[in-house]
Protein backbone atom coordinates (compact mmCIF):
# COMPACT_ATOMS: atom_id res chain seq x y z
CA UNK A 1 0.00 0.00 0.00
CA UNK A 2 1.45 3.35 -0.80
CA UNK A 3 1.93 5.36 2.13
CA UNK A 4 1.05 8.94 1.92
CA UNK A 5 3.20 12.01 3.65
CA UNK A 6 1.52 13.19 6.34
CA UNK A 7 1.67 17.28 7.34
CA UNK A 8 0.75 19.22 10.43
CA UNK A 9 -0.81 21.84 8.94
CA UNK A 10 -2.72 23.19 12.24
CA UNK A 11 -2.79 23.55 15.56
CA UNK A 12 -5.18 24.76 18.43
CA UNK A 13 -5.48 25.47 22.23
CA UNK A 14 -7.56 26.65 24.72
CA UNK A 15 -4.97 26.58 27.65
CA UNK A 16 -4.29 28.31 31.00
CA UNK A 17 -2.32 30.29 29.05
CA UNK A 18 -4.91 31.68 26.48
CA UNK A 19 -5.38 29.68 22.82
CA UNK A 20 -2.24 31.17 20.82
CA UNK A 21 0.23 28.35 20.26
CA UNK A 22 3.12 30.59 19.80
CA UNK A 23 2.57 32.36 23.19
CA UNK A 24 1.88 28.50 25.07
CA UNK A 25 4.97 27.46 23.71
CA UNK A 26 7.06 30.73 25.28
CA UNK A 27 5.62 30.54 28.10
CA UNK A 28 6.53 26.84 28.65
CA UNK A 29 10.58 27.57 27.20
CA UNK A 30 10.34 30.05 29.96
CA UNK A 31 9.45 27.76 32.61
CA UNK A 32 6.14 29.06 33.83
CA UNK A 33 4.03 27.51 35.64
CA UNK A 34 0.27 27.65 35.41
CA UNK A 35 -1.04 25.64 38.07
CA UNK A 36 -2.78 27.74 40.98
CA UNK A 37 -4.76 26.22 43.76
CA UNK A 38 -7.99 25.45 43.14
CA UNK A 39 -10.48 25.85 46.22
CA UNK A 40 -14.09 25.34 45.32
CA UNK A 41 -17.58 25.95 47.81
CA UNK A 42 -18.65 22.01 47.24
CA UNK A 43 -20.05 20.75 50.42
CA UNK A 44 -19.78 19.50 53.19
CA UNK A 45 -16.24 19.20 51.99
CA UNK A 46 -14.42 21.74 49.11
CA UNK A 47 -12.38 20.70 46.96
CA UNK A 48 -8.59 22.06 47.52
CA UNK A 49 -5.89 21.05 45.31
CA UNK A 50 -3.67 22.15 43.21
CA UNK A 51 -4.79 22.78 39.48
CA UNK A 52 -4.87 23.99 36.39
CA UNK A 53 -7.93 26.29 35.37
CA UNK A 54 -8.54 27.65 31.33
CA UNK A 55 -9.80 30.71 33.57
CA UNK A 56 -9.61 33.23 30.23
CA UNK A 57 -11.52 30.78 28.28
CA UNK A 58 -15.29 32.19 27.11
CA UNK A 59 -17.28 29.58 25.68
CA UNK A 60 -19.96 32.17 24.60
CA UNK A 61 -17.22 34.03 22.86
CA UNK A 62 -15.41 31.35 21.22
CA UNK A 63 -18.49 28.85 20.08
CA UNK A 64 -21.65 31.54 20.26
CA UNK A 65 -23.73 31.25 23.13
CA UNK A 66 -26.18 28.89 20.95
CA UNK A 67 -23.45 26.33 20.35
CA UNK A 68 -22.23 27.05 24.07
CA UNK A 69 -25.40 26.26 25.89
CA UNK A 70 -25.45 22.83 23.93
CA UNK A 71 -22.52 21.59 25.12
CA UNK A 72 -20.78 20.07 28.55
CA UNK A 73 -17.21 21.71 29.10
CA UNK A 74 -15.40 19.20 28.40
CA UNK A 75 -16.66 19.62 24.63
CA UNK A 76 -16.71 23.58 24.62
CA UNK A 77 -13.00 23.18 25.34
CA UNK A 78 -12.73 20.59 22.52
CA UNK A 79 -14.95 22.42 19.94
CA UNK A 80 -12.49 25.96 20.50
CA UNK A 81 -9.67 24.00 19.88
CA UNK A 82 -10.35 22.50 16.99
CA UNK A 83 -12.18 25.54 15.88
CA UNK A 84 -8.55 27.72 16.50
CA UNK A 85 -6.82 24.37 14.55
CA UNK A 86 -8.96 24.79 12.07
CA UNK A 87 -8.48 28.71 11.27
CA UNK A 88 -5.03 28.02 11.60
CA UNK A 89 -4.55 25.27 9.11
CA UNK A 90 -6.37 28.00 6.44
CA UNK A 91 -9.79 26.02 6.96
CA UNK A 92 -13.07 28.14 6.04
CA UNK A 93 -15.42 26.52 9.00
CA UNK A 94 -18.51 25.20 6.75
CA UNK A 95 -18.43 24.53 3.68
CA UNK A 96 -20.83 22.11 1.74
CA UNK A 97 -18.03 20.98 -0.98
CA UNK A 98 -17.92 16.99 -1.75
CA UNK A 99 -14.67 16.23 -1.23
CA UNK A 100 -15.02 16.67 2.35
CA UNK A 101 -17.07 13.82 2.66
CA UNK A 102 -14.00 11.92 3.40
CA UNK A 103 -12.25 13.86 5.83
CA UNK A 104 -13.21 12.87 9.68
CA UNK A 105 -12.48 13.35 13.43
CA UNK A 106 -10.52 11.54 15.73
CA UNK A 107 -10.76 12.89 19.08
CA UNK A 108 -9.73 11.66 22.39
CA UNK A 109 -11.45 12.45 26.02
CA UNK A 110 -11.29 10.06 29.40
CA UNK A 111 -13.68 11.71 31.09
CA UNK A 112 -15.90 12.94 28.58
CA UNK A 113 -19.59 14.72 29.67
CA UNK A 114 -19.01 14.23 33.62
CA UNK A 115 -20.13 17.38 34.57
CA UNK A 116 -23.20 17.18 32.83
CA UNK A 117 -23.94 14.09 34.61
CA UNK A 118 -22.83 15.36 37.47
CA UNK A 119 -24.75 18.73 37.23
CA UNK A 120 -28.03 16.19 37.22
CA UNK A 121 -27.28 14.17 40.44
CA UNK A 122 -26.61 17.46 42.21
CA UNK A 123 -29.86 18.23 40.75
CA UNK A 124 -31.98 15.31 41.62
CA UNK A 125 -30.20 14.05 44.80
CA UNK A 126 -29.16 17.06 46.75
CA UNK A 127 -31.40 19.95 45.14
CA UNK A 128 -34.93 17.74 45.25
CA UNK A 129 -35.58 17.80 42.09
CA UNK A 130 -37.89 15.45 40.21
CA UNK A 131 -36.32 16.14 36.56
CA UNK A 132 -33.95 17.09 34.73
CA UNK A 133 -32.83 19.22 31.34
CA UNK A 134 -33.47 17.48 28.07
CA UNK A 135 -29.53 19.23 27.17
CA UNK A 136 -28.23 16.69 30.01
CA UNK A 137 -27.86 14.01 27.59
CA UNK A 138 -26.96 15.78 24.83
CA UNK A 139 -24.29 17.77 26.86
CA UNK A 140 -23.20 14.39 28.71
CA UNK A 141 -22.41 12.08 25.41
CA UNK A 142 -19.01 11.24 25.42
CA UNK A 143 -18.81 11.77 21.35
CA UNK A 144 -19.94 15.33 21.92
CA UNK A 145 -16.59 17.25 20.73
CA UNK A 146 -16.26 14.82 17.49
CA UNK A 147 -19.81 14.73 16.83
CA UNK A 148 -19.86 18.92 16.93
CA UNK A 149 -16.76 19.50 15.42
CA UNK A 150 -17.73 17.14 12.02
CA UNK A 151 -21.17 19.38 12.07
CA UNK A 152 -19.30 22.87 12.15
CA UNK A 153 -16.45 21.54 9.48
CA UNK A 154 -19.27 19.65 7.37
CA UNK A 155 -16.85 16.74 7.50
CA UNK A 156 -18.51 13.35 6.20
CA UNK A 157 -15.39 10.82 6.80
CA UNK A 158 -15.14 9.27 10.29
CA UNK A 159 -16.05 10.78 13.52
CA UNK A 160 -15.43 8.88 16.46
CA UNK A 161 -14.10 9.56 20.43
CA UNK A 162 -11.33 7.62 21.89
CA UNK A 163 -11.40 7.31 25.59
CA UNK A 164 -7.98 5.47 26.68
CA UNK A 165 -7.54 7.25 29.83
CA UNK A 166 -4.13 9.35 29.83
CA UNK A 167 -3.48 8.29 26.17
CA UNK A 168 -7.12 9.08 24.79
CA UNK A 169 -5.65 11.90 22.16
CA UNK A 170 -2.38 10.45 21.63
CA UNK A 171 -4.31 7.35 20.47
CA UNK A 172 -7.02 9.60 18.29
CA UNK A 173 -3.66 11.45 16.81
CA UNK A 174 -2.16 8.06 16.06
CA UNK A 175 -5.44 6.38 14.37
CA UNK A 176 -6.02 9.57 12.90
CA UNK A 177 -2.70 9.88 11.29
CA UNK A 178 -2.93 6.38 9.69
CA UNK A 179 -6.22 7.67 7.74
CA UNK A 180 -4.49 10.22 5.87
CA UNK A 181 -0.87 7.79 5.81
CA UNK A 182 -2.98 5.23 4.01
CA UNK A 183 -4.93 7.92 1.49
CA UNK A 184 -8.28 7.10 3.37
CA UNK A 185 -9.07 10.96 4.50
CA UNK A 186 -7.02 13.60 2.68
CA UNK A 187 -7.82 15.90 5.99
CA UNK A 188 -8.68 14.50 9.62
CA UNK A 189 -8.91 17.12 13.08
CA UNK A 190 -7.80 15.15 15.75
CA UNK A 191 -7.20 16.52 19.75
CA UNK A 192 -8.67 15.96 22.63
CA UNK A 193 -10.22 17.73 25.75
CA UNK A 194 -10.93 17.05 29.05
CA UNK A 195 -12.77 19.33 32.65
CA UNK A 196 -11.86 17.11 35.13
CA UNK A 197 -13.10 19.33 38.03
CA UNK A 198 -16.14 17.01 38.43
CA UNK A 199 -16.04 16.84 42.14
CA UNK A 200 -16.96 13.52 42.09
CA UNK A 201 -13.75 12.98 39.39
CA UNK A 202 -11.47 14.71 41.33
CA UNK A 203 -12.33 13.41 44.86
CA UNK A 204 -11.91 10.19 42.87
CA UNK A 205 -8.12 10.97 41.88
CA UNK A 206 -7.49 12.43 45.60
CA UNK A 207 -8.47 8.98 46.97
CA UNK A 208 -5.88 7.24 44.41
CA UNK A 209 -3.06 8.97 46.75
CA UNK A 210 -1.49 9.91 43.32
CA UNK A 211 -2.26 14.09 43.37
CA UNK A 212 0.36 16.47 44.12
CA UNK A 213 0.54 17.97 47.12
CA UNK A 214 0.29 21.69 47.29
CA UNK A 215 -1.36 25.30 49.46
CA UNK A 216 -2.28 28.65 48.00
CA UNK A 217 1.77 29.19 47.91
CA UNK A 218 3.20 25.90 46.70
CA UNK A 219 1.17 25.23 43.91
CA UNK A 220 2.78 26.48 41.00
CA UNK A 221 5.85 24.12 41.99
CA UNK A 222 3.41 21.30 43.36
CA UNK A 223 4.03 19.04 39.98
CA UNK A 224 8.02 17.95 40.11
CA UNK A 225 8.36 15.05 37.82
CA UNK A 226 11.58 13.17 38.13
CA UNK A 227 12.36 15.40 41.43
CA UNK A 228 13.49 12.94 44.23
CA UNK A 229 10.61 15.57 46.24
CA UNK A 230 7.67 14.84 43.64
CA UNK A 231 4.44 14.15 44.96
CA UNK A 232 1.67 13.50 42.26
CA UNK A 233 0.16 14.80 39.51
CA UNK A 234 -1.91 18.06 39.14
CA UNK A 235 -4.95 17.72 37.30
CA UNK A 236 -6.13 20.21 34.70
CA UNK A 237 -8.55 21.09 31.87
CA UNK A 238 -7.92 22.31 27.99
CA UNK A 239 -8.45 21.36 25.11
CA UNK A 240 -5.62 20.36 22.47
CA UNK A 241 -6.31 20.10 18.27
CA UNK A 242 -4.11 19.34 15.47
CA UNK A 243 -4.82 19.49 11.37
CA UNK A 244 -3.40 16.36 9.86
CA UNK A 245 -3.18 16.82 5.99
CA UNK A 246 -2.03 14.45 3.58
CA UNK A 247 1.31 16.14 2.42
CA UNK A 248 0.59 16.62 -1.34
CA UNK A 249 -2.64 18.22 -0.51
CA UNK A 250 -1.30 20.11 1.72
CA UNK A 251 1.28 21.75 -0.62
CA UNK A 252 -1.31 21.88 -3.50
CA UNK A 253 -3.15 24.86 -1.16
CA UNK A 254 -0.08 26.77 -0.12
CA UNK A 255 -0.37 25.44 3.56
CA UNK A 256 1.82 26.52 6.03
CA UNK A 257 3.39 23.04 7.31
CA UNK A 258 3.98 23.01 10.80
CA UNK A 259 5.57 19.70 11.10
CA UNK A 260 5.75 16.22 9.52
CA UNK A 261 4.07 13.33 11.67
CA UNK A 262 6.13 10.11 11.04
CA UNK A 263 4.72 7.51 12.93
CA UNK A 264 2.55 6.06 15.96
CA UNK A 265 3.13 3.06 17.78
CA UNK A 266 1.06 1.93 20.26
CA UNK A 267 0.69 -1.21 22.85
CA UNK A 268 -0.70 -2.75 26.02
CA UNK A 269 1.10 -3.57 29.52
CA UNK A 270 -1.04 -6.46 29.85
CA UNK A 271 -0.05 -6.81 33.43
CA UNK A 272 -1.81 -4.10 35.84
CA UNK A 273 -4.29 -1.53 35.54
CA UNK A 274 -2.15 1.49 37.73
CA UNK A 275 1.17 0.09 37.92
CA UNK A 276 3.28 0.72 34.63
CA UNK A 277 5.72 -1.59 33.01
CA UNK A 278 8.56 -0.43 31.00
CA UNK A 279 8.25 -3.34 28.77
CA UNK A 280 5.25 -2.61 27.66
CA UNK A 281 6.79 1.15 27.13
CA UNK A 282 9.62 -0.12 25.18
CA UNK A 283 7.12 -2.02 23.02
CA UNK A 284 5.32 1.48 21.84
CA UNK A 285 8.76 3.12 21.88
CA UNK A 286 9.69 0.26 19.70
CA UNK A 287 6.47 0.23 17.32
CA UNK A 288 6.60 3.88 16.75
CA UNK A 289 10.45 4.60 15.86
CA UNK A 290 9.40 1.33 13.20
CA UNK A 291 6.40 3.07 12.37
CA UNK A 292 8.52 6.50 11.61
CA UNK A 293 11.31 4.20 9.96
CA UNK A 294 13.61 5.93 12.36
CA UNK A 295 16.59 4.44 14.64
CA UNK A 296 16.75 5.69 18.19
CA UNK A 297 19.93 7.89 16.75
CA UNK A 298 17.25 10.32 14.91
CA UNK A 299 15.52 11.24 18.19
CA UNK A 300 16.93 14.31 19.55
CA UNK A 301 13.83 14.80 21.81
CA UNK A 302 11.32 13.32 23.78
CA UNK A 303 7.95 14.92 25.30
CA UNK A 304 7.79 12.51 28.32
CA UNK A 305 4.84 11.45 29.71
CA UNK A 306 5.92 12.55 33.07
CA UNK A 307 3.48 12.67 35.34
CA UNK A 308 5.24 12.97 38.89
CA UNK A 309 4.09 9.80 40.17
CA UNK A 310 6.06 7.46 42.54
CA UNK A 311 5.47 4.52 40.60
CA UNK A 312 5.45 6.01 36.22
CA UNK A 313 8.77 8.47 36.63
CA UNK A 314 11.25 5.81 36.68
CA UNK A 315 9.32 3.42 34.86
CA UNK A 316 9.33 5.35 31.82
CA UNK A 317 12.96 6.97 32.25
CA UNK A 318 13.56 2.78 32.14
CA UNK A 319 12.12 2.30 29.02
CA UNK A 320 13.34 5.20 27.26
CA UNK A 321 17.21 3.74 28.75
CA UNK A 322 16.27 0.54 27.41
CA UNK A 323 15.41 1.84 23.57
CA UNK A 324 18.18 4.35 23.15
CA UNK A 325 20.92 2.08 25.05
CA UNK A 326 23.89 4.06 25.30
CA UNK A 327 22.46 7.13 23.63
CA UNK A 328 20.04 8.15 26.76
CA UNK A 329 22.44 9.37 28.47
CA UNK A 330 22.68 12.19 25.99
CA UNK A 331 18.62 12.13 24.86
CA UNK A 332 17.27 15.26 25.79
CA UNK A 333 13.91 14.09 27.84
CA UNK A 334 11.27 16.94 29.86
CA UNK A 335 8.11 16.57 30.93
CA UNK A 336 5.93 19.79 30.04
CA UNK A 337 3.20 18.59 32.58
CA UNK A 338 5.51 20.69 35.23
CA UNK A 339 3.62 23.56 33.95
CA UNK A 340 0.99 22.75 32.41
CA UNK A 341 -0.47 19.92 34.42
CA UNK A 342 -2.42 16.94 33.14
CA UNK A 343 -5.05 17.40 30.99
CA UNK A 344 -6.03 13.63 31.17
CA UNK A 345 -8.15 12.88 27.87
CA UNK A 346 -6.40 15.74 26.08
CA UNK A 347 -2.68 15.47 27.52
CA UNK A 348 -1.47 13.65 24.27
CA UNK A 349 -2.79 16.44 21.52
CA UNK A 350 -1.23 19.46 24.42
CA UNK A 351 2.25 17.40 24.19
CA UNK A 352 1.95 17.05 20.85
CA UNK A 353 1.49 20.43 20.02
CA UNK A 354 4.48 20.82 22.13
CA UNK A 355 6.93 18.50 20.58
CA UNK A 356 5.37 20.05 16.83
CA UNK A 357 6.68 23.79 18.24
CA UNK A 358 9.72 22.09 19.43
CA UNK A 359 10.99 21.12 16.06
CA UNK A 360 9.28 23.92 14.79
CA UNK A 361 11.38 26.27 16.69
CA UNK A 362 14.40 24.37 17.36
CA UNK A 363 14.24 24.97 21.21
CA UNK A 364 13.47 22.76 24.18
CA UNK A 365 11.31 23.03 26.83
CA UNK A 366 12.32 22.11 30.37
CA UNK A 367 11.13 19.93 33.09
CA UNK A 368 10.43 22.90 35.64
CA UNK A 369 11.40 22.69 39.25
CA UNK A 370 13.39 19.92 38.21
CA UNK A 371 16.65 20.74 40.73
CA UNK A 372 17.19 17.45 42.64
CA UNK A 373 16.75 14.52 40.30
CA UNK A 374 15.38 10.98 41.44
CA UNK A 375 18.43 8.87 41.52
CA UNK A 376 15.63 6.34 39.79
CA UNK A 377 15.12 8.17 37.29
CA UNK A 378 18.63 9.31 36.08
CA UNK A 379 20.06 8.21 32.93
CA UNK A 380 18.74 10.05 30.11
CA UNK A 381 19.47 14.07 29.55
CA UNK A 382 17.12 15.80 31.66
CA UNK A 383 16.50 19.22 30.37
CA UNK A 384 15.60 21.54 33.20
CA UNK A 385 16.09 24.74 31.56
CA UNK A 386 15.28 26.09 28.15
CA UNK A 387 17.65 24.60 25.55
CA UNK A 388 18.68 26.32 21.95
CA UNK A 389 21.05 25.67 19.65
CA UNK A 390 21.03 22.12 18.92
CA UNK A 391 19.80 20.94 15.64
CA UNK A 392 16.57 19.05 16.85
CA UNK A 393 15.50 16.83 13.37
CA UNK A 394 12.65 14.28 15.09
CA UNK A 395 11.01 14.34 18.26
CA UNK A 396 8.44 11.83 20.28
CA UNK A 397 5.95 12.57 22.52
CA UNK A 398 4.84 9.40 25.55
CA UNK A 399 1.45 8.50 26.50
CA UNK A 400 1.19 6.44 29.27
CA UNK A 401 -2.29 5.55 30.13
CA UNK A 402 -3.96 3.70 32.90
CA UNK A 403 -5.03 0.35 31.95
CA UNK A 404 -1.37 0.11 30.84
CA UNK A 405 -2.21 1.31 27.14
CA UNK A 406 0.78 3.02 25.77
CA UNK A 407 0.79 5.31 22.76
CA UNK A 408 3.88 7.18 21.20
CA UNK A 409 4.09 9.65 18.64
CA UNK A 410 6.87 10.37 15.86
CA UNK A 411 7.18 13.72 14.30
CA UNK A 412 9.97 15.50 12.08
CA UNK A 413 11.34 18.75 11.59
CA UNK A 414 10.41 20.72 8.49
CA UNK A 415 12.89 22.75 6.97
CA UNK B 1 -45.41 36.65 33.32
CA UNK B 2 -47.05 36.05 30.28
CA UNK B 3 -46.05 33.36 28.09
CA UNK B 4 -45.08 35.12 24.99
CA UNK B 5 -42.65 37.04 27.61
CA UNK B 6 -41.28 33.87 28.70
CA UNK B 7 -40.41 32.85 25.39
CA UNK B 8 -38.92 36.13 24.73
CA UNK B 9 -36.44 36.14 27.72
CA UNK B 10 -35.81 31.81 26.88
CA UNK B 11 -34.60 32.93 23.24
CA UNK B 12 -33.14 35.75 23.78
CA UNK B 13 -30.81 34.25 26.97
CA UNK B 14 -30.33 31.19 25.45
CA UNK B 15 -29.81 32.08 21.75
CA UNK B 16 -29.30 35.79 21.49
CA UNK B 17 -32.33 36.28 19.50
CA UNK B 18 -33.87 39.66 20.17
CA UNK B 19 -37.15 40.18 21.36
CA UNK B 20 -38.80 41.77 18.96
CA UNK B 21 -37.82 39.37 16.07
CA UNK B 22 -39.87 37.04 18.64
CA UNK B 23 -43.67 37.91 17.27
CA UNK B 24 -46.57 35.57 16.88
CA UNK B 25 -46.74 34.76 13.28
CA UNK B 26 -42.78 33.95 13.28
CA UNK B 27 -41.92 30.32 12.36
CA UNK B 28 -39.65 28.55 14.95
CA UNK B 29 -37.66 27.11 11.83
CA UNK B 30 -36.38 30.68 11.23
CA UNK B 31 -35.67 31.25 14.60
CA UNK B 32 -33.71 28.33 14.48
CA UNK B 33 -35.75 26.79 17.32
CA UNK B 34 -35.21 23.24 16.60
CA UNK B 35 -36.83 19.98 18.32
CA UNK B 36 -34.25 20.28 20.99
CA UNK B 37 -34.60 23.96 21.69
CA UNK B 38 -38.09 23.04 21.79
CA UNK B 39 -37.76 20.42 24.59
CA UNK B 40 -35.70 23.39 26.81
CA UNK B 41 -38.36 25.80 25.84
CA UNK B 42 -41.02 23.36 27.38
CA UNK B 43 -38.70 22.14 30.48
CA UNK B 44 -38.39 25.55 31.18
CA UNK B 45 -42.02 26.45 30.77
CA UNK B 46 -42.58 23.37 33.15
CA UNK B 47 -40.09 24.46 35.92
CA UNK B 48 -41.35 27.62 36.33
CA UNK B 49 -45.04 26.83 37.01
CA UNK B 50 -44.69 23.18 38.16
CA UNK B 51 -46.49 21.69 35.48
CA UNK B 52 -46.44 18.36 33.77
CA UNK B 53 -46.62 18.00 30.24
CA UNK B 54 -47.91 14.96 28.40
CA UNK B 55 -45.78 13.74 26.03
CA UNK B 56 -47.67 13.34 22.97
CA UNK B 57 -48.11 16.85 22.40
CA UNK B 58 -48.47 18.20 18.68
CA UNK B 59 -45.41 20.23 18.26
CA UNK B 60 -46.25 24.18 17.53
CA UNK B 61 -44.83 25.50 13.70
CA UNK B 62 -45.12 29.30 15.47
CA UNK B 63 -44.29 31.54 18.42
CA UNK B 64 -48.18 31.99 18.07
CA UNK B 65 -48.74 28.33 18.20
CA UNK B 66 -46.47 27.37 21.23
CA UNK B 67 -48.12 30.78 23.46
CA UNK B 68 -51.47 29.13 22.48
CA UNK B 69 -50.38 25.73 23.88
CA UNK B 70 -48.55 27.29 26.84
CA UNK B 71 -51.60 29.34 27.72
CA UNK B 72 -53.92 26.56 27.43
CA UNK B 73 -51.37 24.05 29.69
CA UNK B 74 -51.33 27.15 32.85
CA UNK B 75 -55.69 27.76 32.12
CA UNK B 76 -55.76 23.50 32.58
CA UNK B 77 -53.42 22.67 35.16
CA UNK B 78 -53.41 25.94 37.05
Amino acid sequence: MTRRRVAVTGLGLVSPYGGDPADFFARLLAGESAIRFLRTDDVPRPLAMPFVSCAGFSADAMLGRALAGTLDRFAQLGVAAAFAAWDDAGFPRKEAVPDRESWGVAWGTALGGTLAYEKGYRDLWQRGRERLSPLSLIQGLNNAANAHISIQFGLGGVSMTHTVACASSAIAIGEAFRRVRSGEAPVMVSGGSDAPQAYAVARAWEALRVLASGDENTAPQSCRPFSVDRSGLVLGEGGAALVLEDWEHAVARGARIHGEMLGYGTSCDHSHLVRPEAAGQVRALEAALADAGLTSGDIDYINAHGTATAEGDPVEVAALRAVFGERAARLPVSATKSMHGHQLGAAGAVEAIVTVLALREQALPPTAHLADLDPACAGVDHVVTVRRGQTLRAALSNSFAFGGSNAVLAFRAVA
Amino acid sequence: MDSLTIIREFLDSRLEIAPERVLPEAKLDDLDVDSLMLAEIMFEFEDRFNLTLRRNLKSPRTVGELVALMDRLRSEQG
